[in-house]
């Protein structure tokens, strides 16, 4: 080996070396992750961007709302005969205006659901999800078992696993009148939807969440949901948020009619 | 005691108002215009907070242009993420006067509309979520 490229290694094996303790020392500065009995971490608590939408301290999770070109959307993988019927499609559209949970969730985030805030409850045989809209929750067993053989739900039906510390989820068997997001933006999927996702506590504060969606029926590729980076949040419940589908029916109602 | 009504487009507000679809239970474009058109500025006495899920609903009376009153409604956030945000029922009564900011129903014959801003008499500026400065509720 030349003493240049001696020299090249040596500095690129230092690089790496200070990007790890950089690394390690970023990651436990929330703080040690406590584990569950089985070792792996615990992944339980209150999870948020920061704070409640419009308060101090909120933010976006991941990219997408800042400077450079955002990343790419559900809807921007859609198949030209799926953006054709997504252009047929419009506010009055949206499920949840029924008060019917989205198949994935606002702000990339899908324990969210439809809202803003979430909650864990973690055992090393099944991990809780709790939304606090519409009272949502998903169990994700970890104890080996398949998917069940129940009838599609809108949320799906998740398994869990491990991959070191990683916990791994697995969703399908989605019904497909459901929107990937709320708010009006218009995301249908179809009944082949399929979700994995990736969670990390990297220290005691911070939860990373990675999600790839697939939906071969709809999509030209999976959809790659860009990186999600939650805290911890300053309380340790939910509150419950009921929906009735009611408080501004009149409104919309009228609103439809005048696009007739 | 009930104010003028005041209804105009406030395009120097609009850039602070059309900040994104807030994050709700529901598409507030489907009840309200959130076109600059929609834009709505409104003085009135507070004769009502509720704190209601999934969305709260603030109703005033508001004086029109013919000394009639109207009673007004405005739909804001979650209850949950106003009182997280440091909002209580005891900041907003019946009988203050305050300011809203918002987009009008689609069907402008409604006196509903959607809250982005509530100031009240004495410069303290809300909103949908409540406070729009302080302490995360802990």
């Amino acid at each position: 080996m030349s003493a240049v490229r001696r020299m090249r290694t040596t500095g690129l094996a230092a690089a790496c070396i200070a990007l790890a303790v950089a690394g390690s020392a970023a990651a436990q500065d929330g703080g040690e992750v406590s584990r569950m009995a089985n070792g792996k971490p615990d992944l339980s608590g209150v999870w948020w961007g920061g704070g409640d939408v419009g308060g101090p301290g909120f933010r976006v999770g991941g990219p997408g709302r800042g400077e450079g070109p955002p990343p790419a959307t559900f809807t921007d993988l859609y198949q030209p005969s799926a953006a054709e019927h997504a252009a047929m499609l419009s506010d009055k559209d949206d499920p949840t205006l029924q008060c019917v949970s989205t198949a994935f969730g606002t702000l990339n985030v899908r324990m969210y659901d439809v809202g803003a805030v979430a909650q864990i409850v973690a055992t090393p045989d099944l991990v809780v999800f709790l939304s606090e809209t519409f009272h949502g929750y998903q169990l994700v067993p970890t104890d080996g078992r398949d998917h069940p053989p129940l009838p599609p739900a809108r949320r799906g039906h998740a398994v869990g696993h491990w991959d070191g510390d990683t916990f791994v989820v697995e969703v399908e068997n989605f019904t497909d009148d459901t929107w990937i997001w709320a708010e009006g933006r218009v995301s249908f999927h179809s009944d082949a939807l399929r979700v994995v996702e990736r969670y990390q506590r990297v220290d005691a504060d911070t939860l990373v969440i990675d999600a790839t969606v697939y939906d071969p029926e709809v999509l030209t590729e999976p959809w790659v949901v860009p990186t999600q980076t939650l805290e911890i949040a300053p309380f340790d419940m939910l509150f419950p948020l009921d929906c009735s589908g009611v408080e501004t029916q009149e409104l919309m109602d009228a609103a439809a009619e005048l696009d007739e | 005691m009930t104010q003028t009504l005041k209804l105009a487009s406030i395009a120097g507000l609009l850039s602070a108002l059309l900040v994104g679809p807030a994050v709700a239970h529901h598409s507030f474009a489907a009840a309200y215009d959130t076109s600059p058109e929609g834009a709505i500025t409104i003085e009135g006495t507070i004769v009502n907070v509720r704190l209601t899920n999934p969305h709260s609903f603030f109703f005033l009376d508001v004086e029109d242009e013919n000394g009639a009153v109207v009673r007004w409604s405005f739909e804001a956030g979650t209850p949950s993420g106003m009182l997280r945000n440091g909002y209580s029922p005891e900041v907003i009564k019946e009988g203050d006067v305050v300011t809203i900011s918002g987009f009008r129903a689609h069907d402008p014959s409604k006196p509903n509309g959607m809250l982005r801003e509530l100031v009240t008499a004495d410069g303290t500026v809300y909103g949908m979520f409540g406070p729009r400065e302080g302490p995360v509720a802990r």
